[in-house]
């Protein structure tokens, strides 16, 4: 019988995943990824020049299994995989099952508090486009404002697939204790549920297209002739969805129960996972002994068997710390260090692929008009897209690369070091420099090699060269600049990323509402074509973005402080 | 010689940390004792350079510490109370960062001085797994090999000890006790008085901000010998013994009190015998006087 008390204990348990989320980037970067979607949906999406209204019904129906299919599966891999295997992870799980907690309070407090977290990441698309009802555009359509609808094709059409989605993905990783395997699910799935959808759905007879689509993308499809009659189309659900929602939940039961009979508390025998944990449980957390046995342990120790144990000479070294080499050495070797640990970082395993996918989408799968070369119209319209994840990444990584060493608690490690501000701040800059060319480097070769799989040569590397090396590198290069100075005076991850986002939203808004200038629009945004990146005026433009990051740079150096607390 | 002059330091929220900190400190193991909160670890953090003080000197020979920070971190090891490390790395990976951070350039070196300090550690088995799985002690190890490299003049240890289990401890006493180097000023911080007679030629103890005595173990316990007195009585007993002498401590056995007593004027009372002093009686008459 469900008591109060074990309400309150699963209440308590689901709570908790909430703070912890609420510390994560994930959450915050599927937010802003969620509401930059919706925007693109909005403004450029469908209903622009059709004459579709952006609230009515049809497109928002219209709208949401597309959005759901096209973003989402990978962030419910990503929240979804991890939430009993931190606790594994960090030790803490025997302070939990000591108390009086049930498994079912347990599992679903975590299952529920780490899906209320996806689905708040997932309704910032419906938010965005819920407040956009009320900002202008030419060519968008907007009838009179609504709520209702908003709600209710959110929890149908997105809330209820990813539930069945959710449920998976945690009970995949509880069991398995591994994440990396959710993560892999995660990608598997646009290849399994594509294969899914042409191998088995499409040659299946109606209604069984529709009952068994877990994201309902085979919805039965209006044809409304008139615009006026789309605009006034109420969308309602058939019985052969609200069946197909049914068998979703059920299967989430189903789901949930076989984890609650296969899930155990014991340890295991081998090690839990250990990839990227940030143990930072530190020594003098951990006592075995008492005191006073302690000390008389120790003192009856037999210290000729454990002087065995060491007593190899530490070899002299030379040392060199002055000049320019050992700066250079340093940076070098700071460097790699910084780079190899954004590499490890778990997100990155969804945001690249993601980055690298909307990047090439339109050129991959839509015909983009070549006015002069198929490698310029290519090489623009990727970079385009690309800007817009080079910025969440250097907003994030570099966020996240500035205060390591604080999180981790390496700080009063390596500042007692002899090495400049200088190394500690470029290796950190740099890296994220590192990262976001690279991600150039590969999206730039999978756009070649679209282009030669479709026909469209011949393929010109200098164009390519040109757009990124003019309009995205520079951007990025100066994007870092600014969140390492940002970083250093704030002190804080979390109001860099608030102050970074609050900017960056005001300034998008600046410029899409036709107030664009390059003296605060350092990256271009909307503010180059292909024939403007070669004269003089761009390399103005390219210079004073450099200034701007050596200035900011300059300012991060002058403010640094290796202050202890 | 390192020499600490009217060390001060009061922290923006108003505690006053170091309260005129003097020290001469020759070469060798130095403990520096002390109950928690003392200000042991604003002391290390403001001789490692990680921590402005308000007023006051240090100097390490001509180095003057306080001012010439860089200068004072390429002779410096410092391993603090509480560190981490980047747990993707392995040991081998993160002992070679620290190298080149202190300047050791020559790759074949640097790979001879990072075997040395992992075997040295008893780590060598452990040299590629990653940091993320290791153990507090091994951490702790991990660590000391970190403040080992390039031969520092001044080691800092903030509490290296806490929390290790009896081998790991007896293991790294050892490992301080080989590495301290004639001209090595080796700065131990704790608050376990085991380490402090294990390991140090002479201590201090620190309370509330101010250096209460410093001296060596053999001075310290002669100061008390034929004066610490104990005795296991009734525990309603306890209360009347105060007026006969300062009571070191009490520890409960059963329904009697053991307890041991400073007693400057002979036997306080019966049935109390004359007992050998240890380095912990000092500690706690010096931490608990008035």
């Amino acid at each position: 019988m469900v008591t109060i008390n074990s309400l309150r204990t699963f209440s308590a348990i689901a709570y908790n995943e909430l703070l912890l989320n609420s510390k994560r980037v994930a959450p915050y970067v599927m937010f802003i990824m969620c509401g930059g979607n919706a925007l693109l949906w909005w403004g450029w999406g469908p209903a622009t020049g059709r004459g579709w209204a952006t609230n009515s019904d049809f497109f928002i129906a219209g709208v949401l299994p597309v959005y759901s299919f096209m973003t989402l599966p990978l962030f419910t891999a990503l929240m979804m995989a991890d939430p009993v295997i931190k606790d594994f992870r960090t030790g803490i799980d025997p302070l939990i099952f000591s108390k009086p907690v049930s498994r079912a309070q347990y599992l679903l407090g975590k299952f529920c508090g780490n899906y209320f977290t996806l689905m708040c990441g997932q309704s910032a698309f419906v938010l965005t486009l819920f407040v956009l009802q009320w900002v202008s555009k030419q060519g968008v359509i907007v009838q009179e404002a609504k709520f209702f609808p908003y709600l209710k094709h959110f929890l149908f059409f997105v809330v209820i697939s990813h539930l069945v989605l959710g449920a998976f993905y945690f009970t995949v990783g509880t069991l398995t204790r591994n994440a990396k395997i959710v993560y892999g699910l995660g990608v598997a799935f646009y290849p399994v549920y594509i294969t899914y959808q042409v191998v088995l759905l499409k040659s299946l007879p109606s209604p069984w297209p529709t009952i068994l689509d877990p994201l309902l993308m085979n919805r039965r499809n209006l044809h409304p002739t008139s615009v006026d009659v789309i605009n006034r189309l109420v969308v309602v659900y058939d019985a052969n969805e609200i069946i197909n929602r049914v068998v979703m939940i059920l299967l989430t039961t189903i789901c949930l129960a076989i984890l609650y009979k296969r899930f155990t508390t014991t340890e295991r025998s081998g090690t839990v996972e250990k990839f990227s944990v940030l143990n930072l449980s530190t020594a003098a957390e951990r006592v075995y002994y008492h005191e006073s046995l302690q000390a008389t342990l120790v003192d009856e120790f037999d210290y000729k068997a454990a002087r065995m144990l060491t007593g190899v000479a530490v070899p002299e070294v030379v040392r060199v710390n002055k000049g320019i080499r050992a700066g250079t050495d340093k940076l070098i070797a700071a460097l790699g260090v910084e780079f190899s640990l954004l590499r490890a970082e778990r997100s990155l395993v969804v945001v690249m692929p993601l980055a690298i996918f909307f990047s090439v989408l339109e050129v991959g799968f839509y015909n983009i008009p070549a006015a002069g070369s198929h490698s310029v119209a290519y090489a623009t319209n990727t970079a385009k897209l690309l800007l817009l994840f080079l910025i969440g990444i250097v907003v994030f990584y570099t966020g996240e690369a500035m205060h390591r060493d604080r999180e981790v608690k390496i700080e009063p490690v390596i500042w007692s070091m002899p090495v400049p501000n200088s190394v500690l701040l470029l290796s950190k800059f740099l890296a994220t420099v590192v990262l976001t060319f690279s991600l150039m480097v590969v999206v730039g070769l999978i756009a070649i090699l679209i282009q030669l799989v479709r026909g469209h040569t011949s393929v010109e590397f200098s164009a390519y060269l040109t757009v990124y090396g003019v309009v995205l590198m520079p951007g990025t290069v100066c994007l870092a600049a600014v969140i390492v100075a940002a970083s250093v005076l704030l002190r804080n991850k979390y109001l860099v990323y608030v102050g970074a986002v609050g900017t960056g939203a005001g300034l998008f808004y600046l410029y899409n509402a036709g107030y664009n200038h390059w003296l605060y629009n350092p990256l271009l945004y909307n503010l180059w074509r292909y024939e403007d990146l070669t004269g003089e005026r761009i390399l103005a433009y390219r210079l004073y973005c450099f200034i701007l990051a050596a200035a900011c740079l300059a300012v991060a150096h002058i403010l640094f402080e290796r202050r202890s607390r | 010689m390192l020499v600490i002059r009217d060390l001060m330091k009061t922290y923006a929220s108003g505690v006053q940390a170091l309260k005129g900190i003097s020290l001469q400190i020759q070469p060798g193991m130095f403990g520096l004792l002390g109950p928690n909160g003392a200000g042991k670890t604003t002391l290390m953090k403001i001789l490692a350079t990680l921590l402005q003080p308000d007023s006051g000197t240090a100097e390490l020979d001509d180095l003057n510490l306080i001012k010439a920070r860089a200068e004072t971190r390429k002779k410096l090891g410092y391993l603090p109370q509480d560190f981490g490390l980047y747990p993707t790395l392995t040991a081998a990976q993160m002992l070679d960062y620290f190298a080149k951070l202190k300047g050791v350039t020559g790759k074949k070196e640097r790979r001879s001085l990072v075997d040395a300090l992992l075997e040295r550690v008893n780590l060598s088995a452990e040299r590629n797994r990653r940091l993320g799985g290791f153990s507090g002690g091994m951490r702790q190890r991990v660590g000391i090999a970190q403040a080992l490299i390039g031969n520092p003049q001044l080691l800092i240890v903030d509490e290296p000890t806490a929390g290790l289990d009896p081998e790991e401890r007896a293991r790294l006493h050892n490992l301080l006790a080989e590495t301290t180097r004639e001209n090595t000023v080796v700065l131990l911080s704790t608050h376990i008085v085991s380490d402090v007679s294990n390991l140090c030629s002479h201590f201090a103890v620190i309370r509330r901000g101010e250096i209460v005595t410093a001296t060596s173990p053999e001075t310290a316990l002669a100061g008390l010998e034929g004066r610490i007195w104990e005795a296991t009585l009734p525990r309603e007993q306890v209360d009347g013994l105060k007026a006969s002498g300062q009571i070191i401590s009490t520890q409960m056995a059963g329904r009697h009190t053991r307890i041991r007593m400073l007693s400057k004027n002979g036997k306080p009372a019966e049935p109390f015998v004359a007992v050998t002093a240890t380095l912990e009686d000092h500690y706690f008459i010096v931490v608990n006087q008035v």
